[in-house]
């Protein structure tokens, strides 16, 4: 675009050929917000989904067993080194070339999962390194059983030397939630926006108001996660 | 001394750079030589490719035709059905020959020129469902490119018929609409009967049978540019006319559709 273009029309102030129309996209708030709360619930019950695969997939991981430990290493390597992108479509579109069909939406959940995971699984894994052996051999002397010092004395401190990097994945996990649209799901926030998008073509000010959004929740979501390991890990 | 030479020198340069600061898009494109259109190329026989990769069908050859009618070398900018506008507005294209349908949603944000073209859609299904009409849609799994003119048509309907194990779903392109539907995750989509037509010829995709009309206003869609365009939008208006008064319409009509050329007036009003 050359430069002199906008002297001919003033309202080119973005050098695009673009005014905005922030009144049309501020209507469509309501169904954004809607939108949005979709995506948060989608990431925290991946996580949630993540937490518990992931937590198995460590201790398979440094189980004596060689079928589990191949397991967990299959999984953690696919999740870790092919695009999210990549996971959810083929759970979407390659299943259902095998006659396997999951919705959207579970397709999107399961995708993230998978992902989450992958990722929390060597987290987990670091944080279970982090806690020194002797803890769990204190723990067995003064009588309590193997699944009692896990859970009392290993994972209380796995927990806290892991929570940031969960807060990591659960940030992570929000942003994901945006392929949904390439599965076809159109409830999410990215789903919403696309749609109002197209409907419309205001592209600029729905996505920049979906850029807001996700911002928000991703900055929500640290600051009270900062809150509560203040609270939770004082000493 | 000094001076009176470089006043001379600003007023030269005014005189030489003053017919450039009244360029509009059509000055742009003739003076650069190129003209770039925006194209679906996942929307046979609109927008495709050949065996080769390269871009064929009704609209690339639509743009072929205004390039040299504007004597520039035209470039086929592939957009899917979601990027066309923001192509336009981010100054990736000049024009979109991409079978945009003139919804006044739209012509708030981009330019409409006279319908080039008009659609009729159908129910594309596979073999095996009962869907045999529009109506037996109700209560099956549906889905369509998100944000098309068929697409909005189709969620209305199915959130009015407001069957529980109806369902609709919006994709990105036309491609992972069939995609699913050949896959079985949907079990029916509404497309363009030109589009339906070529897919099940084209035989790509298995078992895809047309399932009868769907019963939506015809959808006629025009070449789109910037809104405030309009030398731009002017041109191509009378290229849209010439185009059919010249019988060239009806010839790209008979090579990508066949048949007859859809009727592009309405009647009782005017344009």
């Amino acid at each position: 675009m050359p430069a002199d273009r906008a002297l001919r029309n003033p309202r080119d102030v973005s050098a695009m050929n673009y005014t905005f129309h922030w009144h049309q996209a501020l209507e469509a708030l309501p169904a954004m917000l809607a939108g949005a709360l979709v995506t948060v619930e989608t990431a925290l019950l991946s996580m949630l989904i993540g937490i518990a695969c992931g937590i198995g997939l460590a201790l398979a991981h440094n189980s004596g067993n060689r079928l589990a430990r191949g397991f967990a290493t299959t999984w953690v390597e696919t999740a870790r080194n092919t695009p999210a992108l990549f996971q959810i479509y083929m759970t979407y579109f390659g299943l259902g070339s095998l006659g396997i069909f999951v919705d959207s939406y579970p397709a999107l959940l399961i995708g993230i999962s998978f992902n989450n995971a992958g990722y929390l699984a060597e987290t987990f894994r670091g944080g279970l390194r982090a806690v020194p052996p002797t803890q769990m051999r204190a723990a067995r002397s003064l009588g309590m059983s193997a699944p009692q010092a896990f859970r009392l004395i290993v994972l209380p401190q796995l927990l806290r030397t892991v929570f940031h990097p969960l807060t990591n994945q659960m940030v992570w996990a929000i942003l994901m939630t945006s392929l949904g649209v390439v599965v076809g799901l159109n409830s999410d926030l990215t789903g919403v926006t696309q749609e109002l998008n197209v409907r419309t073509f205001r592209t600029f000010e729905f996505f920049a108001m979906a850029a807001i959004i996700y911002y928000l929740i991703t900055k929500f979501v640290t600051l009270a996660s900062r809150l509560v390991a203040a609270r939770l890990f004082r000493y | 001394m000094r001076f009176n030479v470089l006043a001379a020198a600003a007023g030269t340069a005014c005189l030489l750079l003053s017919p450039l600061a009244l360029a509009d898009k059509l000055d742009d494109i003739i003076a650069s030589g190129k003209l770039r259109c925006a194209v679906v190329l996942d929307f046979p026989p609109m927008g495709s490719r050949d065996e080769k990769n390269e871009p064929i069908g009704f609209d690339v050859d639509t743009c072929n035709d205004l390039a040299k009618a504007l004597g520039v070398k035209a470039e086929i900018v592939e957009t899917p059905f979601p990027d066309r506008i923001p192509a336009l507005v981010s100054g990736r294209a000049d024009v979109g020959v991409a079978s945009t349908s003139d919804t006044l949603q739209r012509a708030k944000t981009i330019g409409f020129s006279i319908p080039y073209f008009a659609f009729k859609n159908v129910v594309l299904t596979k073999k095996g469902t009962n869907i045999t009409n529009y109506a037996s849609l109700k209560g099956h799994k549906t889905g369509s490119v998100t944000g098309t003119y068929e697409a909005i048509a189709l969620e209305k309907d199915v959130k009015k018929w407001n069957d529980p194990k109806g369902s609709f779903r919006a994709y990105q392109t036309q491609a992972d609409v069939f995609l699913a539907l050949s896959q079985g995750q949907i079990e029916a989509t509404v497309v363009t009967s030109t589009v339906a037509a070529a897919t099940v010829k084209a035989g790509k995709y298995k078992d895809l049978v047309i399932g009868g009309d769907a019963p939506y206003d015809i959808d006629y869609v025009s070449l789109i540019a910037l809104r405030q365009e309009y030398g731009l939008i002017n041109y191509l208006n009378l290229f849209v006319n010439q185009q059919v008064r010249t019988g060239r319409a009806q010839e790209l009509n008979t090579k990508w559709v066949g048949g007859a050329l859809p009727e592009l007036t309405i009647k009782g009003v005017y344009y």
